[in-house]
Formats: C-alpha cells, structure tokens, sequence
C-alpha cells in the first residue's frame, strides 16, 4: 500500500511538471536583466537522475542487508575488498596528481593565454570526480556483494541472479544517474546563476553547451587510467595466477594456496567494475552533451528561434532520463526460475534488455511528438537503439562457444599453439565486419533519416542523438556488464569457502552468463564510442568556432566615434569586427565582437579592409553585437544574418584528403592506436612477470603453502598488481592527452582531425579485433574444457591455453582501452582547441607550413 | 613412530618406508621437498609384515628412524627396480593417486566380479613395472592372467594398470573429450583386436604415452594381480568425484 502511495505521488509530481508552461524559456527583458526559465518538463531530467540514484542506492541497502555467508566466505570477500581498496586508494593518488598538473594547465589556458572559457577546469574537475565517484561505487558494490551472491545461490538460483544482477544495477544506475545529474546541474548553473555570480550577460545556449562538453575531458581522463591502469592490474594478476598457479604449481583456478588469486579476483573488480563504469560514464555524457552541442549548434547557423534551439538542446537529456525510468523498470524484470538452463538465464537477462530498448522507441516517439521534432530524430533514435542489439548479437556470435568462429579456433587448437593464435588472429579481424559495418550503416540512416543529405548539421545532429539512443538504457546494460565480475567473484567465493556442490553448480551457472554478458557489454561499450565519436568529430568544430571568436574578441579594439565598428585583421585570414558597447568590463567583449575568417561561397560577405575588398565567412558574433548591428556588407548584406558552416571550416582550414596535413594526421592516428596498444600489451607483460616472479619467490620460501601449512602472502600480490598497473599505465595515458595537442600545434585544424579520424577508424577496429578475438579465444578454451578436441589436459587444450593467454590482455587491456583513446582523443581536441586555434599558425609561419 | 611402507608404482618402482601418514606422504610426494615428482604420483600402502619375507622392506623399516630433532622421517627409500614382483598381492593396501598440487585420493580394493560387464575391446594403461597403452580383447582378469603367465614370450610377473575410456562417437571417431595423443590410431588399434578377438589378445598403443589428463580418463578403475590373485581398486564415478571429492577431483581434472 505504501509503495502505491508512493507511486502516486511520483506520477503526481511528473504530470505536475508536464503541465506547467512548456514553453517557458522565452528570455524577458526586465529592466535590463534578463530574466530566464526553463519548461517544466525538463526538470524530468534531474527527477530521472536522482530517481537512478534512488533506486541505485535502493538496490545497495537490499543487498547489503542480505547475509554474507560464513565465516570463511566474509574472509576471503574481506581480502578482494581490501585489495580493491588499496588499488584505488593507490589509483587515485596518481590520478589525483595527474588530474592536479591538468588543471593548473587548463587553468594557465583560461586565465593567462585566454584561449579558453574559465570555467573549463572546473568543469574536467567535476567530470573526472563524478566518473571516478561512479567507478568507486560500483565496485564498493561489487566487493559487497560477490559473498552474498554466493549465499545467495546457497538458497536458490533465482536469488543468486537477483544480489549479482542488482548489484550490477548499483553500478549501472549511479553511472547514468551522476551523469545526467552533473549535467543538470551544469545546465542549471550555467543557465540561471552563472551570470549573477559573475557578472555579465547571461550564457547563450551555444557557450554553455561547449562549456559542459569540456567536462567529458575530465570523465574521459579518469576513464582511461582507470580502463588502462584496471586492464593492467587485472591480467597482471590473472596472468601470474595462471602461469606459475596452474600452469607450474597444478593449483586450480580459485585455490586459496596459490598466492595470486585474490590479486586476480580483485581485479575482475577493478578492470571490468569500476573501469567499465568510469568508460561508459564518459560514453554516456559524451555522447549527450555532444548531441546537445550539435542542436544548438544547428540552430546557432540557420538562425532558429531559443524556443526550437531548447528543444534540439534538451531531446538528448530528455530520451536519457525516459531510458533511466526503463532501465529501471527492466532491472525488476530479470528473474529467473530454480531449475533454469543457461539459456533461460540468457534469456532472463534478454528480456529485461529487449523490454526497454523497446519502450525506449516508443517513448522516443512520443517525446520526439512532443517535442514537435521532426520524425526523422525518432528514427535516428530508433536505429541507435537496433545498433546496440546488433552489435551485442555480432559480439555474441564472434566470441560464444555456440557459435562457428570460436568453433574454429578451438578445431585449430587440435595442431597446437601457432595454429590457434593464427585461428583467432583471423577470427578476430573477420569479426570487425559486423560491428564496423553496422556502425556504418546506422551512421548513413540516423544522418540520412534527419535530413543529413540536405542538411548536414540535421544529419550529424541524427547520428549524435543515434548514440545517445543506443546509451539510453545504459542502466539496464551495465548492469548485465557489471553482473560478469560480481558472478565470477561469487563462484571463486564459493569454491575457495568450499560450499557444497549444488551451491557451486549455481554460482558456475551464473558465472558462465557473466563471461557472455561480459563480452557483450565490451562490443556495445567499442561499438558507442564509435557512433559518439563522430558527434563529438562535429563538436570539436563548434569549439574551433569558439575559439577562434575568443581569440579575436580578447583582441577588441573599441570603434572611433561615428563609427558603426572597428575591423581588425590577424594573421591567417582572421578578422574581428568590434561594436561600440559599453559593457567593456568583461573580458574578451565576446558580445561586442563578429569573428570572420576568409572564405567564399554562399555565406560569404564582401568587406573593406585596410582598403582592399576581403570576401569572409562570419564565424561567431556576440549576441549584443548580433542584437544592436545593422551593419551591411558591400553588398548591402546584414553582416550577422548567416554564421560560418561546417562546409566553411572544412574550406578555411583545407581539410581535404589533398592536404598532407590530414593525411599525416590519419597516419599518426593509427600510429597512435598501434603505439597505445603495444605500450599495454607490454606493460601486462612486465606487470605479469613481476607477478610471476613473486608467486615463485613465496612457493620457494614458504614450500607450506603447497601444503596447506602456510598462508601466502596476498597483499604482496595485490601490492605488486597494484604498483606494476600504476607505474605503467601513466606512460600510454600521457600519451593519448599529450599526442593530439601536439599534433594540433603542429599541424593545425586540419591535422587534428585527420587524427581523430585515423585515430577513430584504427581504434574502433583494433578494439573490436581484440576484445573479439580474446573473447574467443577465452570461450575456445572452455569449449574445449567442455569434453571437445580431448578436453581438459589434451595437447589441444595446452594450445587453447596458450591462446587464452595470448588474448587475455587483447580483451581485458588493450580492446577496452582503446575505446577510451579514441574518445579522450577527440574531448583533449575540444578542450585545447582555443590553444590550436591561436598557436597553431605561428607555430606553422615559423615552421614554414602554413597554406 | 612406527614406519608405514608404501610403493611408489608410477615412472618408479619405489619401496619407501615412512613415518608420515599416507596422505602426508602423497602431499610430501608432489610437493613437499625442492626434488618433488613434477606431474602426478601414485602409491600403495604395502603390509609392513612383508619385511618377514622381503629384506629390502626391513632394511627401509630398519633406517627409518626419527630425525634427531624428533621430526618424522619423511621417506627412506628401501628398493627401486623391481620391487612390485617381491611383494606379494595380498600385502597392498590402499591405491593413493596424488595430484600435481598434493591433493590426495585413497582408493579401498573391494572384489572384482569378473570380466562380462562390458564388452571389448578394452584400453588399459600400464602402470607398473611397465608403462605402454595397450588395447585388448580381454578383460582385466583376463589380461592380468595372459600379461603375467610366464608362458607367453612378452610377460612380467605383476602388474598394475588402469581401464581406461574408450567412447566413441557415432561416426566412430574416439569420443571428443578424450585427451589422448593420436586418437585415431586407437581408433585403428581398437578395431583390429575387435576384429580378431580371438587370433589378438593385445596390441600395443603407445610403448610410452604422455597421460595427459589421466585421472579424467579412467573407466572402471585400477587392477593389480598376478597370475593367482589380484586386486581390484574402483574408480569413483563423475558424479561421485564432484560431491564427495571436489578438491581432488578439481585439481586431477585440471
């Protein structure tokens, strides 16, 4: 009764918001300030977010209140957790540093070279705390509840299910939950009180949107130490178990006696928990806030009204927050019956998947209806949300034992070791067709169903919101990531507490789901950040606009009186048109200022300058200036009436194939991708060896542990997994955020974004080859652990091992990193494009190429 | 302390006398010292009363004393190389089979009741004093009785071998979860004792087969016999393995 109530009073309080004024937003001049709403319905966004925070920290309490189990169960969950702990403790410190130096960095480019908006640092901070809080979460729930898992699999399976998969839902919850809350309360900052507190005019749409994209780099930061840093912790750890455990000592896996497993079993939490998370938190808010970019950006360009521009800025917040509201409706819908096969507990977590990616379509129709958007944006909606489930069947397909590919590989294991590795090797690359093609495909429909091919702002804007379809039931889908780790926890729980057979038959089953689950969840976490990818390609163009009106607005230059305006030419065929206005107190007069640069076309306006005739594009005006000039161009062309497009930047900065800069910077792309994938690989390497020489160091000095005589030494392992991670993920981190500002300092605009664009096509690849190819290597050894090609101990299975080993990093270091470089890449470009903008050509005149 | 015997019946014939308990023993075996076995062992309990008829086994008895510290002595070797031959069958105990990490299963002899509960043909592996993969039309007391009489030209007095698994698919191919090296030839060596029963007691495999994953591959169980008696020690099944001995069982299976 009281949770009717409860309900009652929720739907109360939304049809109360939906039916104040929907069109509120209409600024109102009062006495020179300006005074500003919001429409009632976007407050669904916060209420949806707190709502996923609710309902994640409901999640928490019902599993925290169940048993852990005996004694021996709570001991050894006691030590994952406090490996757990120690990591990030040690993570943080490191990232913390890093995250310091950035800072002060950002903070140089703010307030002393003035090429970025001063409230970019705190906005990296907040992103980088938020994804860092959301990955801590989730694996403080993660370590809570892998004992009570397997207690609860004591009970039943269903139970056993239900603590794993809401536990997952905790992670998967509060990362879509802090998300869409940072940006509301971003927004809300940004819209009603940044002006108040500051002083100054209130922030236009565009500059907030770019503002709040600039915090994806600090969620995007913290994402890859912890994807890099938790890959290389976890295959440490797992490969030193497995080398000198089974392989040397004959232990079987989860033996209490061998030194590394709580090492390995922490790092299933720190690699797929709270790495995963910190990853598609930066998805998920990327992938928003670009979307919201893109609108307000094509609004910005054809000059459409705030009303029509709010409402392009808000559909991607709005779809997030309906998706939270499904995501949780299908959490309670995954539960599964006693005696249920591995198929039905698939299908126990289907359905709670399909349930909402179908309710999200048909609540994206209706939002798209009231929103009075054109219908192409649903359909673009609905081919992100058909993307995600294409993507996850073609992972499932390249990597599950019930499937020909791995099939193959482990037939290849029949004639040993080379043969397998070049089995999956191929496998793997063959495996990119899939994902890749359907990245494609769903890029030209959701561009093509918004009118891409006649607008090409729309289309962008269509594949944005394609992304941000396919993340709407992140909470849903990240719950069935994150169950993998907790699963695999509970059955290395119930083994090393020696629980009784049944138990370990049901913690065997839930495990066996995580692995395909798992897989799954790393094909949709390559597969978005593919489609975001190309929002934020678009984004970045947007930031090149604002930065190239804030270095030519900090340059203002007030007109002579009887003078409409004063122009200004810089270097490179930029000019500034400066207003007379009285607000010159603040800095960069952005309101009194038109930007330009050279160009022809359409767009283009006929000006005099220094006394020759200049053809320019208008990049940017301040809106006092767009709002007080009548200004004309030669020929008698209001100079504000059309802004520079998309196509005008591709011109001015010669980005074409033709130009060697794009092509070297698609060549450094790849490169990178290679370079950051050896330098992981190598950092497993050296991390699994200091692992393996430790494992050995105990066996020798305390040759009771064998016997069961004498406890190893597990934090030395965790000690040692977490100091060989740390130390090694620093390098190719610094990497992915030091390469593009180089490249843009070097070659420009148009060498970014060959960057980006080499980066983004080599990276997708790559990860989806790896993450395939070492999913299926992983499954050929349990395919033929499961009574083919000989079994455990056959010649076959020694080559399956060795191919399980090979791709153990593949899947759990490199694939799942490089999602990360290939988004970090282009937030680094967003957030340093002022400083490419302003220095990049000086660096180009000195070095003698510029165009 | 009262030393125990034990002979060491895999690579090795091996008499040690012992003060540790047999599955210390095993453990100690596998991994207890630098110059552990690498792989499996296996052992059985001898009488120590066969010290009565066989000098060796009093002599091992004999210099097994207690270290000076009051240790236990944990191995004292008595006789190696044919050893199994001077003991006679009713003296062995307990079958003990010891994993790679020390886990250890003791297995009780119980009566054999005969060789018609299966039909061949059979594949036994060799364990002692000899090692080869064999197939053969006979069963285990059969095979026992044809391997150790003197009469026929190839023979050894006693034996110890395994029956082993020797499914097979419907398309006649040796069943997939089989780990032997070169299944087909057992395929072909299995086919050609069933085609001459009569005319082929035996045919060898393998002279000296790698035993991947050996414990997975036993059927029935072992048997150790001459010509007058044997010993039969059976094999848990499956089932019985994953409930009643689940670390064992995990770690013969790895």
């Amino acid at each position: 009764m009281k949770r009717l109530n409860w309900i009652q009073r929720m739907l109360g309080l939304a049809l109360a918001l939906l039916a104040t004024p929907a069109w509120a937003v209409e600024a109102a001049e009062a006495g020179g300030e300006v005074a500003r709403s919001l429409p009632g319905w976007w407050y669904i966004v916060p209420v949806a977010a707190f709502g996923a925070l609710f309902m994640a920290w409901y999640f928490y309490r019902s599993i925290i209140t169940c048993s852990e189990g005996t004694d021996r169960m709570k001991e050894i969950a006691g030590y994952v957790r406090e490996g757990a702990y120690a990591y990030l403790r040690r993570q943080y410190k490191v990232v913390g540093f890093v995250f310091f130096i950035l800072v002060l960095f950002l903070s140089f480019m703010a307030f002393g070279l003035g090429v970025q908006h001063p409230l970019v640092p705190f906005a990296f901070l907040t992103g980088g705390l938020f994804s860092g809080l959301a990955g801590f979460i989730g694996m403080k729930t993660a370590t809570a509840a892998s004992a009570r898992t397997a207690q609860g699999a004591s009970e039943s399976l269903n139970k056993g299910l239900v603590i794993a998969f809401r536990a997952g839902a905790v992670m998967g919850l509060t990362v879509v939950g802090l998300a869409l809350i940072d940006i509301a309360i971003w927004f809300i900052y940004l819209y009603f009180f940044h002006h108040k507190l500051v002083g100054g005019d209130p922030m236009n749409l565009e500059t907030i949107t770019v503002v709040m994209l600039c915090f994806g780099m600090g969620a995007s930061t913290q994402a890859l130490f912890a994807r890099v840093g938790g890959g290389i912790y976890t295959k440490a750890a797992d490969v030193g178990a497995d080398l000198v455990g089974k392989v040397e000592a004959g232990i079987p896996e989860d033996d209490p006696r061998n030194p590394a497993t709580i090492a390995d079993n922490v790092g299933d939490n720190v690699g797929d928990v709270a790495g995963m998370g910190a990853d598609l938190y930066e998805s998920y808010a990327g992938s928003i806030l670009a979307t919201a970019a893109l609108g307000v950006a094509a609004a910005s360009v054809q000059g459409w009204e705030l009303t029509k521009t709010f409402t392009y800025l808000s559909a991607p917040m709005l779809l997030a927050a309906a998706g939270i509201l499904l995501s949780i409706l299908g959490i309670f819908v995954v539960r599964t019956k006693e005696t249920a096969t591995m198929k039905e507990l698939l299908s126990a977590l289907n359905r709670g998947i399909y349930l909402s990616s179908i309710l999200i379509v048909v609540a994206a129709f209706f939002i798209i209806k009231f929103l009075a958007m054109p219908i192409g944006v649903f359909w673009a909606i609905a081919v992100g949300v058909l993307l995600g489930i294409v993507i996850g069947k073609g992972t499932e397909w390249a990597t599950a034992a019930e499937f020909k590919p791995t099939q193959f590989i482990a037939d290849q294991a029949e004639t040993g070791p080379a043969t397998i590795i070049i089995g999956g090797i191929a496998e793997g690359m063959l495996s990119t067709w899939i994902p890749v093609m359907a990245v494609c495909f769903a890029t030209m429909l959701a561009f093509g169903l918004n009118d891409g091919f006649h607008d090409l702002l729309a289309g962008l804007y269509g594949v944005g919101i394609a992304a941000v379809g396919m993340l709407s039931t992140l909470g849903l889908t990240l719950a069935t990531d994150a169950y993998g780790p907790i699963a695999d926890n509970a059955g290395g729980n119930a083994e090393m507490s020696g629980l009784p057979k049944e138990v370990r038959a049901r913690t065997d089953a839930l495990d066996s789901l995580g692995n395909t689950t798992a897989a799954i969840g790393k094909g949709f976490a390559i597969g978005s950040a593919a489609l975001t990818a190309l929002a934020l390609l678009a984004s970045y163009i947007e930031e090149i606009r604002i930065g190239i009106h804030r270095e030519i607005a900090s340059a203002y230059e007030a007109p002579a009186d009887g003078e409409a305006y004063t122009v200004k030419s810089f270097d490179h065929g930029k000019y500034g048109f400066y207003f007379a206005g009285s607000d010159s107190s603040r800095a960069g007069n952005q309101n009194w200022t038109l930007s330009a640069f050279e160009g022809s076309g359409k767009n283009a306006v006929r000006v005099t300058i220094d006394g020759d005739v200049h053809s320019v594009i208008i990049n940017e005006s301040g809106h006092r200036a767009k709002a007080a000039t009548t200004a004309t161009d030669l020929d008698g062309k209001p100079l504000v009436a059309t802004k520079a497009g998309l196509e005008d930047f591709m011109n001015y900065y010669t980005i074409t194939l033709m130009n060697p800069k794009v092509l070297v910077g698609v060549f450094l792309g790849v490169l990178l991708v290679f370079v950051f994938s050896a330098l992981t690989m190598k950092a497993v390497g050296r991390a699994a060896f200091a692992m393996v020489t430790e494992v050995r160091r105990q066996f020798k000095e305390k040759p009771g542990i064998m016997e069961g005589k004498d406890r190893p030494d597990y934090a030395r392992c965790v000690a040692i997994s977490t100091t060989g991670a740390q130390r090694e993920m620093v390098i190719p981190s610094l990497l992915a955020i030091s390469v593009p500002i180089v490249t843009g300092l070097f070659l420009d605009v148009s060498g970014v974004l060959g960057l980006l664009v080499g980066g983004l096509t080599a990276g997708f690849s790559m990860a989806v080859f790896m993450a395939n190819s070492g999913g299926a290597w992983d499954n050929a050894k349990k395919y033929i652990e499961a009574g083919h090609h000989g079994g455990k101990g056959s010649d076959a299975h020694k080559a399956a091992v060795v191919g399980d080993t090979v791709g153990d990093p593949f899947k759990d270091t490199c694939g799942p990193s490089l999602n990360i470089l290939i988004k970090l890449m282009s937030m680094v470009s967003i957030v340093f494009a002022g400083l490419i903008v302003k220095y990049a050509p000086a660096i180009g005149t000195w070095l003698n190429i510029t165009k | 302390m009262e030393p125990k015997l034990y002979l060491i019946c895999n690579r090795i014939e091996a008499l040690v006398a012992s003060h540790l308990s047999a599955e210390e023993f095993g453990t100690y075996m596998a991994v207890g010292s630098r110059k552990n076995n690498y792989g499996w062992v296996m052992f059985v309990e001898v009488d120590p009363s066969v010290a009565n008829t066989y000098p060796a086994a009093a002599e091992a008895i004999k210099r097994c004393e207690v270290h000076s510290d009051g240790q236990p002595r944990r191995s004292k070797y008595g006789a190696i190389y044919r050893v199994m031959e001077h003991i006679p069958v009713s003296a062995y105990g307990k079958l003990h089979l010891v994993t790679r990490d020390g886990r250890v299963l003791a297995l009780e002899a119980q009566p054999y009741s005969g060789d018609q509960d299966s039909k061949g043909p059979r594949l036994y592996q060799e364990l002692s004093p000899v090692t080869p993969m064999i197939t053969s039309s006979l069963g285990p007391a059969g095979f026992i009785k044809f391997i150790t009489d003197p009469k026929n030209l190839v023979s050894v007095p006693r034996i110890l071998f395994a029956d082993m698994l020797a499914d097979r698919e419907p398309d006649g191919r040796l069943a997939g979860y089989l780990p032997y090296t070169n299944p087909g030839h057992i395929c072909d060596c299995l086919d050609d004792v069933a085609a001459n029963p009569d005319k082929k007691m035996t045919k060898t495999v393998n002279r000296n087969p790698d035993m991947n994953g050996f414990f997975r591959t036993i059927r029935k169980g072992f048997f150790l016999g001459d010509a007058q008696e044997m010993k039969y020690y059976p094999y848990p099944s499956e089932d019985e393995m994953d409930d009643q001995h689940h670390t064992w069982w995990r770690s013969a299976s790895l």
